[in-house]
C-alpha cells in the first residue's frame, strides 16, 4: 500500500515537472516567434528603399524605430482606421449580416483601443476621450449582439453621431457622404456615413435600401 | 459506505462550506450626488417604476430578498448586478458625459420597448418588477423627453 502511494506521488511529481518545463518551453518558443517577426519587419523595408540603406536600417534597434514612427503620428493624427472599420460595419448592416457586423464591431473596438493617446493633439484630447469612450461601448455592444440586428443598428445610430463629431474634430482622409435616415429611432432620424454617393441604408437594410438622402459631402483634407 | 453515499456526502459538505463564502452586498445608505434623482427631476410615477424594476441591478443599492443569502445563488446574483451596473448605473448617472447620458436614455427606451429589460430571469422571481404596458409607456415617454433635452 505504501509503495502504491509513493509511486502515485512520484508520478504526479513527474507530471508536474514535465508540464512546468513545457510551459516554460512554450514561453520561450513564443518569444522566439515574436523576435523573428520583428526582425523581418526592418528587412522588408529595404525593398521599397535603396538597397544601400539596408544595413543602416538593420542596425537600428527596433525600439527606436517604433518611437520614431510614433513621433511622426503626433503631427498628423488620423481617424482613418476608425473610419475604415466603421464603413465595413455599416456595409455589413446594409447587407443585413449580423455576424459580419459583430466582427466589424469587434475590430472597431480593437482599433479604438489601439489608438495611441499621445498621438492625439493635446487641445483635442478631452473631446477625443469623450467620443472614443462612447464609441467603444457601442462597438462592444455590436460585437456582442449576433442574432439581434435591430440592437446592432441602434448602436450604429449612436456611432454615427460619434463619427460625425470625430470628423468635425480631425477631418477625414477620404471623401465621405453624410446621409440621413428620417425614420429610424421613432422618426427622430439617424445619421450615417458612406464612402459612396449612392444611398444604401444600413438602418433597414434590404427592407428600405434606398430610403434616405445625402445631407452633406465631406471632402478629404 | 457505498460510492453513491460518499458522493452525496461530499456534495453536501461542499454545499454547506460555500454558504460561508458570501459575496459583498451591493448596498449603500446614502444617495450620492451623482444619482439620477439628484441630477434630474424624476417624476414620482417614473421614480416608482425605476425603484420597483430597475434599481436592484442598476444602482448601488439592491433590495435583497431573504433567500439571496443562499449559495451558490448569491454569486449568480452578484455577477448579474455587477454586469448590470457596468452597463448602466443610476447611482453614477451624473458622472456620465452628456453624450453618454443621451445615449443611455435612448438605449433605455429601446430596451424597454423591445422587452429586453427587465431581464426575464429577473422577473421570473421578482414578479412585481414586470412592467405593465402603462409602465412601459411612462418610461419610454420620459426617456425620450430626457434624450431630447440633452444637447
Amino acid at each position: 500500500m505504501k509503495n502504491v502511494k509513493l509511486s502515485i506521488i512520484a508520478v504526479i511529481m513527474a507530471f508536474v515537472t514535465v508540464s512546468c518545463n513545457q510551459t516554460s518551453n512554450k514561453n520561450e518558443q513564443s518569444s522566439n516567434d515574436t523576435a523573428v517577426v520583428s526582425q523581418e519587419q526592418p528587412a522588408s523595408q529595404p525593398k521599397e528603399n535603396d538597397t544601400v540603406a539596408a544595413p543602416v536600417v538593420n542596425e537600428t534597434p527596433n525600439g527606436q524605430e517604433a518611437k520614431a514612427t510614433g513621433k511622426e503620428e503626433t503631427k498628423n493624427f488620423s481617424i482613418a482606421p476608425i473610419v475604415t472599420d466603421y464603413l465595413s460595419l455599416k456595409n455589413a448592416l446594409v447587407l443585413d449580416d449580423d455576424k459580419a457586423a459583430a466582427s466589424s464591431g469587434k475590430k472597431l473596438l480593437a482599433t479604438l483601443n489601439k489608438v495611441d493617446m499621445k498621438a492625439v493633439p493635446a487641445d483635442k484630447h478631452k473631446k477625443y476621450m469623450d467620443i472614443a469612450d462612447d464609441a467603444k461601448e457601442h462597438a462592444e455592444h455590436i460585437g456582442e449582439n449576433v442574432g439581434n440586428i435591430h440592437h446592432q443598428r441602434e448602436h450604429l445610430a449612436s456611432l454615427g453621431e460619434d463619427l460625425k463629431d470625430l470628423i468635425d474634430l480631425f477631418g477625414t482622409s477620404q471623401t465621405l457622404y453624410q446621409d440621413h435616415c428620417p425614420m429610424f429611432n421613432d422618426g427622430k432620424g439617424a445619421v450615417w456615413f458612406s464612402e459612396n454617393k449612392e444611398i444604401k441604408n444600413p438602418y433597414y437594410g434590404s427592407k428600405m435600401l434606398t430610403c434616405g438622402k445625402v445631407e452633406k459631402t465631406i471632402n478629404s483634407k | 459506505m457505498t460510492i453513491k453515499k460518499k458522493i452525496i456526502l461530499g456534495l453536501a459538505v461542499v454545499l454547506i462550506a460555500i454558504q460561508f463564502f458570501q459575496p459583498l452586498r451591493n448596498q449603500a445608505v446614502e444617495v450620492p450626488a451623482t444619482h439620477i434623482e439628484r441630477v434630474y427631476a424624476v417624476p414620482q410615477n417614473v421614480k416608482a417604476i425605476l425603484v420597483q424594476s430597475c434599481y436592484d441591478c442598476h444602482s448601488n443599492n439592491t433590495r435583497y430578498p431573504w433567500y439571496s443569502r443562499i449559495q451558490p445563488g448569491a454569486w449568480y446574483m452578484a455577477e448579474h448586478i455587477k454586469k448590470g451596473k457596468d452597463e448602466l448605473n443610476f447611482s453614477e448617472f451624473g458622472d456620465y458625459s452628456a453624450r453618454r447620458r443621451r445615449n443611455k436614455f435612448r438605449s433605455m427606451a429601446g430596451q424597454i420597448k423591445d422587452g429586453e429589460m427587465p431581464l426575464s430571469s429577473y422577473t421570473l422571481i421578482h414578479r412585481n418588477a414586470v412592467l405593465s404596458p402603462e409602465d412601459k409607456q411612462v418610461l419610454i415617454a420620459w426617456f425620450g423627453t430626457m434624450e431630447d433635452s440633452i444637447k
